[in-house]
């Protein structure tokens, strides 16, 4: 119980940190392609264990959203996205159930659900958040290829850069 | 109450959500400047829009008061206007007529028309004004356009007009600007179309004259346009022209009228019955 939390604690650090300091300049000053942006961070949300109650799952995204705003200097933007994908995360939850339920005590990781099952859930929720991410971010409807452009490169890159987390951590809990 | 409890807990979740998320978009709009410019924009977009859209139902709203003043006003103008030609016919006269011109010879009493038909042999219109209000009977009724009736029984609240289209209505009418004068009436079949009679065949009348009011009666002031000479011709024999005049008033359309109150009247017709008297 507690390595859970501990786990969930550091990961929060971690990905503030990396998101923060190192993500968030990558295609920073590509003027002839300002469209790649990698956002990591909602995999905090992915990955906080199945039994957290829903509001706290809400709570902790909202919170860890104004962090990375804070690093980002974008006040709002960030967080907006992340309370809607922790939001959203219950609702996914229930409707990829798998056949035989959850294990309350798990996390929804790759190890515990097997890559399949990771691969689609995180996929879906990382698109909806991107998708948030950046209608928020431009705020209105007038350059909307442009931002379907940023949604579609960010999420394959983000996609990109959420394997190779998988593949150096492959967090169970 | 329990059950409500329970789907308030239930919901909490979303209660959340949309509470940050809220606050979120607050955050968004309050230190991003791009979003922030477009918020603004947006906002003043919209509040136009609707400022807008509620100004101009409040005016519709609005219409009927708008009216009801534009016809005070415009019976105003009315007095003022037949008011000054008296007191400039009078004076070209000698100065003693002026004491007469400076009296106000007609009023007008702006009313409502409540009833009115056109597609029977009698038509009469029904006016939101009555003896209260000063209409008197065998007062003119006139519009903006021209004549539209003249009154014939009035009620404490309402009164009753026989339309120009109405076959026993004549009107005293004379071509401007030329003098003769005959008498105007209905020909009963077109709502515009009218027989100007007893012109005598040495009048000058050719198609497009104009036909106004006479004010011999004393029903209506004098020179109030009645319509256009349409169609001039004489029946073999006969002394006078038979004149069809297209008249200016459409009676199928009008809302607003003014009653005309000659306040000589009962003077001139009394004087006028004490020498038919003395004459018997």
């Amino acid at each position: 119980m507690n390595s859970i939390i501990t786990a969930n604690a550091w990961r929060f650090f971690l990905l503030i940190i990396v998101q923060g300091l190192v993500l968030q300049n990558i295609g920073a000053g590509w003027e002839r392609f300002p469209y790649l942006h990698i956002i990591l961070f909602p995999i905090f949300i992915l990955l906080l264990p199945l039994r957290t109650p829903r509001a706290l799952v809400i709570l902790l995204g909202f919170i860890m959203g104004l962090v990375v705003d804070s690093f980002y200097n974008s006040m709002g933007v960030h967080a907006s996205a992340a309370v809607f994908t922790a939001f959203i995360r219950s609702y996914l939850l229930n409707w990829i159930e798998p056949r035989g339920g959850y294990n309350v005590n798990y996390s929804p990781t790759a190890a515990r659900m097997g890559a399949g099952w990771f691969f689609k859930y995180s996929a879906i929720l990382m698109a909806l958040h991107l998708v948030i991410y950046f209608l928020v971010e431009a705020f209105n409807f007038e350059n909307i290829g442009t931002t379907l452009l940023n949604i579609l490169v960010s999420f394959i890159f983000s996609m990109i850069c959420l394997f190779i987390y998988q593949v150096i951590f492959n967090p169970v809990d | 109450m329990f059950k409500l409890l329970q789907l308030f807990l239930r919901m909490s979740g979303f209660f959340l959500f949309l509470l940050l998320e809220t606050i979120c978009l607050v955050l968004v709009v309050r230190y991003n400047q791009r979003q922030n410019a477009i918020y603004t924009y947006t906002a003043n977009e919209v509040s136009g829009f609707l400022q807008k859209v509620g100004s101009d139902a409040y005016e519709y709203l609005e219409l009927k008061e708008r009216n009801d003043s534009l016809a005070k006003v415009n019976a105003h103008l009315l007095n003022v206007l037949a008011n000054e030609k008296m007191v400039a016919s009078a004076n070209t006269g000698i100065d003693t007529a002026y004491t007469s011109g400076l009296l106000p010879q007609y009023t007008f009493i702006e009313a409502k028309v409540i009833k009115n038909s056109i597609n029977r042999f009698h038509n009469y219109l029904v006016l939101n004004k009555g003896r209260r209000d000063g209409i008197v009977p065998h007062s003119g009724v006139v519009t903006g356009q021209g004549v539209a009736g003249i009154v014939r029984n009035v009620s404490n609240s309402t009164s009753v007009v026989m339309s120009i289209l109405h076959q026993q209505t004549r009107i005293s009418a004379r071509i401007k600007g030329k003098g003769f004068f005959g008498s105007l009436m209905w020909k009963g079949s077109d709502a515009r179309i009218f027989n100007l009679k007893d012109i005598p065949k040495h009048a000058p009348v050719v198609r497009g004259d104009t036909i106004e009011t006479s004010g011999y009666s004393g029903i209506f002031p004098e020179s109030i346009m009645l319509g256009v000479v349409n169609k001039v011709w004489m029946e073999p024999g006969s002394n006078y022209y038979n004149i069809e005049v297209q008249s200016s008033t459409d009676m199928s359309n009008i809302s607003y009228v003014y009653v005309v109150n000659n306040i000589f009247r009962t003077e001139a017709e009394q004087l006028e019955q004490a020498v038919l008297k003395e004459d018997e």
